[in-house]
């Protein structure tokens, strides 16, 4: 049955239906009550994407992720859904894998499908197409740092800050040659790690060696990759590995392992993010712990925030709202640490 | 006669409860409005709620430890919670915690949204935030005031720890940023025991320690403030009846706030903390708080002002009928002796430490001249 045909069994008309439907409260309760019974005999359900044209409304919004594989992003897409269901709107997630055509393609769709906002992680966005989004009027948020507009709401990170804090734990635990698999993505924040080791290494005068600083895939199979070349390239093992992921810190101790190389006895490890494995592998991982979670969290709320502000016809911020969130560093026991100084207590 | 006026807002008296659980939603902060409470603070709000261990509250006579208690309700769900405190009448501060300035900036934001008075900065907690806690660090702490004071326009006031090397620097921190007030202070980081059959700490990782443990530093931490930053404080720490809110009150307090107790006995002791207060001014002809605000600062000298004089204990010479020799037994200097039932006291020994005046049950000894 649709719409028209329920008006008919009730005897009233569309509009009072959908009265029913949307604002029940302006309905005299005896018809609304006539007309209810017969939407749930009838197992009536709106059309979703009519009543999306009507109000201009699809309670929907748009999740692009870098790659749904990686429990991190996972993590943050939960987030968003959490938020998103509290606030009675579904989310639709896309996979760019790491494609910016491919995320290019999805925005166009999601666009398309009229989505009331967008929110992307780790997003390759160039100029242009940001600005294609900003006229189209669609409230967007990204996640991560920006390559293109900084006039957009953004939650990020500061990477260049944790990747620091980390390299100088390593320096701490008596580590001084210490390599970096870095991985090629997300780009802007592996400039910014890459940048935090090396400042941190000048700072302790220490000697930043090229040859111990490796652009790896960002994934256990790059770590994997990255450190059997490095081991069996450099004539002498470095003291500690610094990984700028920790699936890249995953791939490399397992590469380890199969060189016979001891964690950390032999050779140090951390990584990046604080996965859920971190703590399950052996010898567990230290690791800059990234708020996942609050980067969902905020970036939904931003979004919804943005929407609420578009419907209220309040005049127009000028001002972008970024929220930074705080590292923290994870003391386990793959970096060879010796005493428990700077442990969470 | 008790109504005051902190951070601009009108409070019916100044004894508020402290941010905490029994704060913990719209109905409970309606409920201590109610039992007399001049303001109430929620239970701290965070970015993202998270699940508490159990147990994370642990007790004993003189107060409490806790480990980390934070609100579980979700921003998204304090804009009901709020309509519902607010419903009540009085004032509600917002209480939020976070470790970025932008992060707290938001969530005040939010609460000013959602009909908060004013904002509590709580980065001052000991438990589960590492060793070092952010209120400990005046820079961070100005960062992070200043950008929560321009994203809001309410009275933005600052929890303040006395886990940090200088007090003072910190509150002067918060003015400079343009905080309106600070709150002193937080739990304090401790260990309540240990259980020696089973080995066992009294909670399994360490803890804030609040209740009548921490009053003396509460009374030390606003008196520091008072005397050295002109900010109104309100005082925390210990309080659990009139004369303890008084005791902070004339160290330079503005207002107070009262946690521990309220957990333990419930929200009627804020009835009765109020009653007492009311009485006493009565009793004391005190019209205004203004009157007694920051009285014993004036009794309250820095180590060098301070006149060396050769005053030593007098027994008053009423004989003691006390069936106690405390103070004989506490005098370091043998310089008191028992006979009967009359004390005495050689003077030549006696180097006017004062110990014996404060140990005396029945205050008979005295130092003079």
């Amino acid at each position: 049955m649709n719409i028209k045909q329920i008006a008919e069994a009730a005897g009233v008309s569309v509009a009072t239906v959908s009265r029913v439907l949307n604002h029940p409260e302006n309905v005299a309760p005896k018809t609304r009550e006539k007309i209810q019974k017969i939407i749930d005999e009838e197992e009536y359900t709106p059309n979703w994407f009519a009543q999306g044209l009507n109000f201009k409304k699809t309670r929907t919004i748009g999740l692009v992720l870098p790659q749904n594989i990686n429990s991190a992003n996972m993590e943050v897409a939960n987030a968003v859904e959490e938020v998103a269901r509290q606030k009675g709107y579904i989310t639709l997630i896309c996979n760019m894998e790491k494609d910016p055509r491919r995320e290019k393609e999805y925005l166009d769709q999601l666009i398309t499908r009229k989505v009331d906002g967008l929110i992307l992680l780790y997003s390759t966005l160039n100029e242009e197409y940001a600005s294609w989004i900003e006229d189209e009027n669609v409230p967007a948020v990204l996640i991560g740092e920006t390559r293109a507009r900084d006039n957009w709401d953004s939650v990020f990170v500061d990477c260049r800050a944790g990747a620091a804090e980390m390299t100088a734990h390593l320096i701490e635990c008596g580590h001084r040659r210490i390599a970096m698999l870095c991985g090629k993505d997300p780009e802007p924040e592996a400039k910014a790690m890459l940048q935090g080791y090396k400042n941190v290494l000048k700072a302790s005068g220490i000697k930043v060696e090229e040859t111990l600083i490796y652009q790896v895939n960002n994934n256990i199979e790059g770590g994997y990759i990255g450190m059997k070349k490095m081991i069996g390239r450099l004539p002498k093992r470095p003291d500690a590995v610094f990984a700028s992921s920790d699936e890249i810190a995953y791939g490399a101790m397992d590469a380890l392992k199969e060189m016979k190389l001891r964690v950390p006895e032999d050779i140090a490890v951390a990584g990046f993010g604080n996965d859920r494995m971190s703590s399950l592998m052996e010898p567990k991982v230290t690791t800059v712990e990234l708020p996942y979670r609050k980067m969902g969290i905020y970036g939904a709320r931003m979004l919804f925030d943005q929407i609420e502000e578009k419907e209220s016809k309040a005049p127009k911020r000028r001002r972008a709202k970024k929220i930074q969130l705080q590292t923290k560093i994870r003391i386990r026991k793959s970096c060879g640490h010796r005493e428990r100084i700077g442990e969470m207590f | 006669m008790l109504n005051t006026t902190f951070l601009g807002m009108e409070l019916p008296n100044p004894v508020m409860i402290a941010a905490g659980p029994w704060n913990r939603d719209g109905k409970g902060l309606k409920e201590s409005l109610e039992a007399g409470a001049g303001a109430v603070v929620t239970e701290s709000i965070v970015s993202d709620t998270m699940l508490d261990v159990r147990p994370r509250i642990s007790c004993d006579r003189l107060g409490a430890e806790n480990i980390r208690m934070y609100s579980d309700i979700q921003v998204e769900g304090w804009e009901r919670e709020m309509d519902i405190a607010k419903s009540a009448g009085g004032v509600v501060i917002a209480s939020i915690s976070g470790h970025t300035p932008s992060e707290l900036a938001y969530l005040a934001s939010k609460m000013e949204r959602f009909g908060a008075d004013a904002i509590e900065l709580s980065v001052s907690n000991p438990a589960a935030e590492s060793l070092e806690v952010v209120a400990s660090h005046a820079d961070i702490l100005f960062d992070m005031t200043k950008e929560v004071v321009s994203a809001v326009s309410l009275p933005v006031m600052v929890k303040l720890s006395q886990n940090t090397t200088n007090i003072s620097k910190v509150a002067k921190a918060v003015k400079a940023a343009g905080g309106s007030g600070v709150t002193a202070i937080n739990t304090v980081r401790g260990i309540l025991g240990v259980d020696l059959e089973k080995a066992v700490p009294s909670l399994s990782t360490y803890g804030g320690i609040s209740g009548e443990y921490i009053r003396p530093l509460g009374l030390a931490s606003v008196a520091t403030i008072a005397q050295t930053v002109d900010i109104p404080i309100c005082g925390v720490g210990g309080i659990s009846s009139a004369q303890n809110a008084l005791e902070y009150l004339m160290l330079g307090a503005s207002a107070v706030q009262v946690g521990t107790d309220v957990m333990i006995q419930g929200k009627d002791s804020i009835r009765k903390i109020v009653q007492d207060l009311e009485i006493w001014a009565q009793n004391h002809n005190v019209r205004s708080l203004e009157e007694i605000r920051g009285k014993a600062l004036e009794n309250l000298k820095a180590f060098d002002e301070m006149k060396f004089e050769p005053a030593v204990s007098h027994a008053n010479g009423v004989p003691c009928g006390e069936n106690c020799s405390l103070c004989v037994n506490a005098c370091m200097y043998s310089a008191i002796s028992r006979s009967g039932d009359s004390i005495s006291i050689d003077r030549s020994r006696c180097t006017g430490c004062g110990l014996c005046t404060s140990i005396c049950p029945a205050k008979k000894l005295k130092l003079d001249l």
